[in-house]
């Protein structure tokens, strides 16, 4: 059984992780090392999500986090393919210098 | 037991045949527009013909279903679909057809002289780059011209109505790189719009006025009696926009200019639509709305007059004209003016007999002049012919039929069917015997214009080398015309057995009367057997001396027809050769109007009021663009910020403001 204490705990773990996650997206200027900051961020929201189904003893919170893996697995797939793209143009891989959309 | 209705015309058989004629031409139009670019001519020779002969067919079976109905059920009514249905109170449209002898006349007309007509057009467009085009067009006015005439319910009745406007105005244009042919076309369809226009608002009006309001026919005309009161102002002003729609379609005074023009289609498109068929339309609106014209006398007055009327107009405006086609167009004009006043007098049977048989002779003349414009390479002038009886023997053969015919030469088609109308109008319709006289001078004028053009064709000098060289047409054009030959000579015995009132039996009176009984219509009394008799002598007589006039003027030349002219008043022979200058007054009243209206809308205030707005809107959005085109930047950083103060923002607002 777990204890009471830990829920807010745990919370609190998510958040630290989401706050990690949310400025390594916006300082970095790899793509590779801001993917691995999305992913962190998913998986705190994943962590908040379990934490509050068990608080609440529903099982909404693990469904959420199954279909939160598997589009985290699809933005995977697809953010490291147009990472992947890039370099074999040729072109460095920072984000700041993606910027042709602009246009 | 108890006594059932009369055994009709069964209703599946019915069903069934007005299916099949609507899905024959429909079935040609489309494969001819589909598949015959790709399968070429001869399967359009064979196609377009071949469902006009198939619709043909189905009319002759639905022919013989009428003739063996009951007397008293000679009208069948089937609703193939519903096709608009908005409750018990709302707006009810099914798509209703009605066989009745009236209905299976014009179909039978439609599709015999038709498939005539489609039959010759194989030969005369042998030479057209898109064979496809010129038949998809030709079934698809065989189908609309059949759904105005089987409909029951007043808006199928509308889009028939409409739509023989549309293929008439496609294969007017047919020559669409010649710039007159599409001014022609686009005339015709401007003159039908404002027929349709008056015949929808009498639609209209009729509907509102209704007791039991209703789309369908039969149920107009059975409550139309309840509905509107004998001779009253309101059925007045419907009957006289009926009559405004009909004389659009069937090209009367004042809505008549279309006519000439439109004889710039190819020859078999004013043989079909022009000459047979679609212009006749207006005389089977009258018919089929003639309950509602015998409760109007006022406006049944002004279809007589305006029919005889145009009749003496067209026919004066036919002695000079030299275009053989337009000689023919104002011979049709006149001629439909005849059926439009019978049928303005209440002789309905006896409009539609001259419909039925002029629609046989004027074909036949319209495909004769189209051989010898094809014989001379489409010369269609007719000072620069003569002679041509040298080299065209058949042709002229059934061109004199035709004539004669068309002149009511005693025995042949037109002589019964003149007649009998004329014959009908001594007796009743405004001023009743005068109306008689003049339409005897409409016979003297016919025989007259009739055979001058025979005469200055056919006979006489040739005028240009060109006669000599002319051959005569091929068979596949040679055959529809013997047909409608014989047809215009036969006809007038074959429908009529005799005169009424002199002799023997009216046979299509009598097919068609229980059309013009029901509803509690009552048919006009007939002259008595001597005053019958004393017309026909009088009439016979006018045609006879038309005729010798003719021969005098233009073919022995003693005296010369130039000299007779000199010797009329000068106005006349101005108007007639001005066509009584109504293009003219359109031009400077209408055409000419409207032009420097869209001039002056074009030059002044388009540029100045409505430019101004339209642009500063334009403006407005540009520099709006401008401001709001600063937040793209492009760099991923910049929008992953915006989207997560946004986020924080949203949760902020829910914690704090919304709690």
């Amino acid at each position: 059984m777990i204890d009471i204490q830990v829920f807010p705990l745990l919370l609190g773990l998510s958040a630290a992780m989401f706050t990690i996650g949310s400025v390594g997206v916006l300082v970095r200027r790899n793509p590779l090392v801001v993917l691995m900051s999305i992913e962190l961020m998913l998986n705190a929201v994943n962590l908040a999500f379990v934490d509050y189904g068990r608080f609440l003893n529903s099982e909404d919170g693990q469904i959420f986090t199954l279909v939160v893996i598997v589009v985290a697995a699809a933005e995977a797939v697809v953010g490291l393919a147009l990472v992947s793209q890039v370099y074999r143009a040729g072109r460095e891989l920072d984000i700041d210098d993606l910027s042709e959309m602009r246009e | 037991m108890i006594p059932g209705p009369p055994p009709g015309m069964n209703t599946t058989l019915a069903g069934t045949l007005a299916v099949l004629l609507f899905a024959f031409p429909l079935a040609g139009c489309l494969g001819n527009a589909l598949l015959g670019p790709r399968l070429g001519r001869r399967f359009c020779n064979i196609v377009g013909p071949g469902v006009v002969l198939a619709g043909f067919v189905c009319a002759v079976i639905a022919l013989v279903a009428v003739l063996g109905a009951h007397e008293d059920a000679k009208s069948t009514t089937v609703t193939l679909w519903s096709w608009i249905d908005l409750g018990v109170h709302g707006l009810k449209v099914n798509v209703d057809i009605t066989f009745d002898p009236l209905s299976v006349l014009m179909c039978l007309v439609i599709t015999g002289v038709g498939f005539l007509i489609h039959w010759y057009s194989v030969g005369y467009m042998e030479h057209d780059e898109s064979p496809w085009r010129f038949f998809s067009y030709m079934n698809l006015f065989i189908f609309s011209m059949l759904l105005l005439v089987l409909a029951a319910d007043l808006v199928i009745l509308i889009i028939g109505w409409a739509m023989v406007a549309l293929s008439s105005y496609l294969l007017i244009g047919y020559y669409y790189d010649r710039p007159s042919a599409v001014a022609a076309a686009r005339k015709a369809f401007i003159t039908q719009v404002i027929g349709d226009v008056a015949l929808y608002i009498a639609a209209f009006m009729i509907v509102t006025n209704l007791k039991v309001p209703s789309l369908q026919l039969p149920t107009i005309f059975a409550n139309a009696g309840d509905s509107f009161t004998q001779g009253g102002g309101l059925i007045t002003g419907i009957c006289v926009l009926l009559a405004i729609g009909a004389f659009a379609k069937s090209a009367q005074f004042p809505l008549h200019t279309w006519l000439p023009d439109a004889m710039e289609g190819p020859t078999p498109v004013s043989a079909l639509i022009h000459a047979a068929t679609m212009v006749t339309a207006g005389v089977y609106l009258i018919a089929r709305f003639h309950t509602l014209f015998d409760l109007a006398p006022i406006a049944q007055g002004v279809v007589a007059c305006v029919g005889m009327g145009t009749a003496v107009m067209a026919g004066i405006i036919a002695l000079s004209q030299i275009d053989i086609k337009r000689v023919i167009a104002y011979s049709t004009m006149s001629q439909i003016g005849l059926m439009i006043f019978a049928v303005g007098i209440g002789a309905y049977s006896a409009g539609m007999f001259h419909f039925a048989t002029h629609a046989v002779f004027k074909a036949l003349l319209f495909m004769a002049a189209g051989n010898v414009i094809h014989a001379l390479h489409d010369e269609q002038d007719i000072r620069l012919m003569g002679g041509l009886g040298i080299t065209m023997r058949r042709t002229e053969l059934c061109f004199l039929s035709g004539s004669l015919a068309l002149a009511g030469i005693p025995i042949w088609a037109g002589f019964f069917s003149k007649e009998e109308l004329l014959g009908l109008g001594s007796l009743h319709g405004p001023w009743a015997p005068t109306l008689y006289a003049v339409g005897v001078g409409v016979n003297i004028l016919t025989g007259i214009y009739a055979f001058r053009l025979f005469y200055t064709v056919f006979r006489g000098t040739p005028q240009t080398a060109r006669t000599y060289a002319a051959h005569e047409a091929p068979p596949s054009m040679l055959m529809p015309v013997a047909i409608l030959a014989i047809g215009s000579f036969v006809a007038g015995w074959a429908l009529l057995l005799g005169i009424p009132g002199v002799v023997g039996r009216f046979f299509l009176a009598d097919f068609l009367d229980p059309v013009f009984t029901a509803n509690g219509g009552h048919l006009i009394s007939e002259p008595s057997q001597g005053a019958a008799l004393a017309t026909v002598l009088i009439g016979t007589a006018g045609s006879l001396i038309g005729a010798g006039l003719a021969r005098q003027w233009w073919y022995q030349r003693k005296p010369d027809a130039q000299a007779v002219a000199g010797r009329v008043p000068r106005l006349l022979t101005q108007l007639s050769l001005h066509k009584f200058y109504f293009d003219e007054l359109y031009d400077a009243l209408f055409v000419k109007p409207t032009r420097r209206l869209a001039r002056e809308l074009r030059t002044v205030v388009e540029p100045e009021y409505a430019d101004g707005w339209v642009e500063s809107i334009g403006r407005a959005a540009t520099s709006l663009s401008e401001t709001f085109r600063m937040l793209q930047t492009g760099r991923l950083r910049d929008y992953a910020t915006g989207m997560l103060v946004a986020a924080s923002a949203f949760v902020v607002v829910l914690a704090v403001i919304v709690r």
